[in-house]
């Protein structure tokens, strides 16, 4: 691990957008996790039902409130904007359930922050994905070989949470998919703007709740609409 | 004129005086206006000339004048349909982009209010990982 990248300087200028949406029994923990290493920590609190703003306000950087449930892509944007408007040199973005690993974050730091590129995907396929279903593995698969067609992007994983942007990459995207097709939309905006990517192997530990909380995979249809909706109606 | 052409026509009528009457209060586009003004004089032609929709039907090769109102209605409906949702969309980005503008205007207030800027963060109470 590169030392340099952990260096408070550095970390200081990270911001690291988590969307949260009823996450309060986890939310907490994830916070504690992620400020352990010296970043900026963004909750953006989607309309949330439960306690998940109140707990996030006790442990993050900052707190932003959704008056109203408006999806995860809608909550990512509003704490890219928000990042961007404190001056964050480099924004990552980590999902609240907690099936990402905090020590992943260096490692999609490292080439942005050696300019070797704009944006670092996660890839748990190149990773490791523990006690992921078969289901949801053959769903995300599928993903892949749409985006492949869709976008004419080779990813081996296009729906992980997990990423890492330069802010002059961050200052590039503007996610109108409010739900989770806000995935394949960001990798026709990276695609469309001609930002360099890499893909960098991340670990995925799927729980009992963040499989519960997760998408089934006859959302995956839903978010196959949405995003051909969205190619037509700009 | 049969029963079902004069209650068509009243009705049609109606509808007509009712869109200009909400063109001119300013709740309707004049490009609307003449749209749906248009439809229902079209709507009213094929209820007081039936022999002319066949005619047309027949030349189109549809067949029969209640077959070619029934398919121009459908397709009407789905471009309705496809019209209001894709305005649901709009609406929806919308209400969007309001939430979000809110979000982070209370939070910039909020953190601007305590002094909370880069050089000032409250510092993690915990080593750094390494």
């Amino acid at each position: 691990m590169n030392e340099t990248v952990l260096s408070s300087d550095v970390m200081q200028q990270t911001y690291i957008v988590v969307p949260a949406y009823n996450e309060n029994a986890c939310i907490e923990k994830v916070i504690h996790e992620l400020r352990l290493t010296r970043a900026n920590v963004v909750v953006v609190d989607d309309g949330s039902t439960d306690e998940t703003y109140y707990t996030a306000r006790r442990e993050a950087t900052y707190v932003l409130r959704h008056v109203l449930n408006r999806g995860q892509g809608a909550a990512l944007q509003t704490g890219i904007e928000f990042s961007l408007s404190r001056g964050a040199q480099f924004i990552v973005t980590f999902d609240a359930d907690g099936q990402h690993q905090v020590e992943d974050i260096p490692r999609l730091l490292q080439p942005i922050y050696r300019g070797e590129c704009d944006v670092c995907l996660g890839s748990r396929f190149l990773g490791e994905s523990i006690g992921i279903p078969w289901v949801r593995k053959m769903t995300l698969r599928l993903g892949v070989f749409f985006t492949r067609i869709s976008s004419g992007v080779k990813l081996t994983d296009a729906h992980n949470g997990l990423r890492a942007f330069s802010r002059e990459a961050a200052r590039q995207i503007c996610i109108t998919l409010d739900g989770m097709a806000h995935a394949s939309e960001l990798i026709d905006i990276i695609s469309n703007a001609g930002l360099i990517y890499q893909e960098v192997p991340v670990s995925i530990r799927y729980t009992k709740r963040s499989l519960t909380k997760g998408q089934s995979p006859w959302n995956a249809f839903r978010i196959v609409f949405d995003y051909l909706l969205s190619r037509t109606s700009k | 004129m049969n029963n079902f052409q004069v209650v068509a026509i009243i009705g049609l009528t109606l509808l007509s005086g009712a869109t200009v009457v909400a063109h001119l209060r300013h709740w309707m586009r004049r490009g609307a206006c003449f749209f749906w003004c248009g439809l229902w004089i079209a709507v009213g032609g094929a209820c007081l000339w039936p022999n002319k929709m066949s005619s047309l039907a027949h030349f189109l090769g549809i067949g029969r004048g209640a077959d070619l109102v029934s398919y121009c209605g459908v397709v009407a409906m789905l471009v309705g349909f496809w019209m209001v949702y894709i305005r649901l969309l709009r609406l929806r980005r919308e209400v969007t982009l309001m939430v979000r503008r809110l979000a982070i205007l209370e939070a910039q207030r909020t953190y601007e209010s305590r002094g909370h800027s880069q050089d000032d963060r409250v510092e993690p109470k915990d080593e750094p990982i390494s």
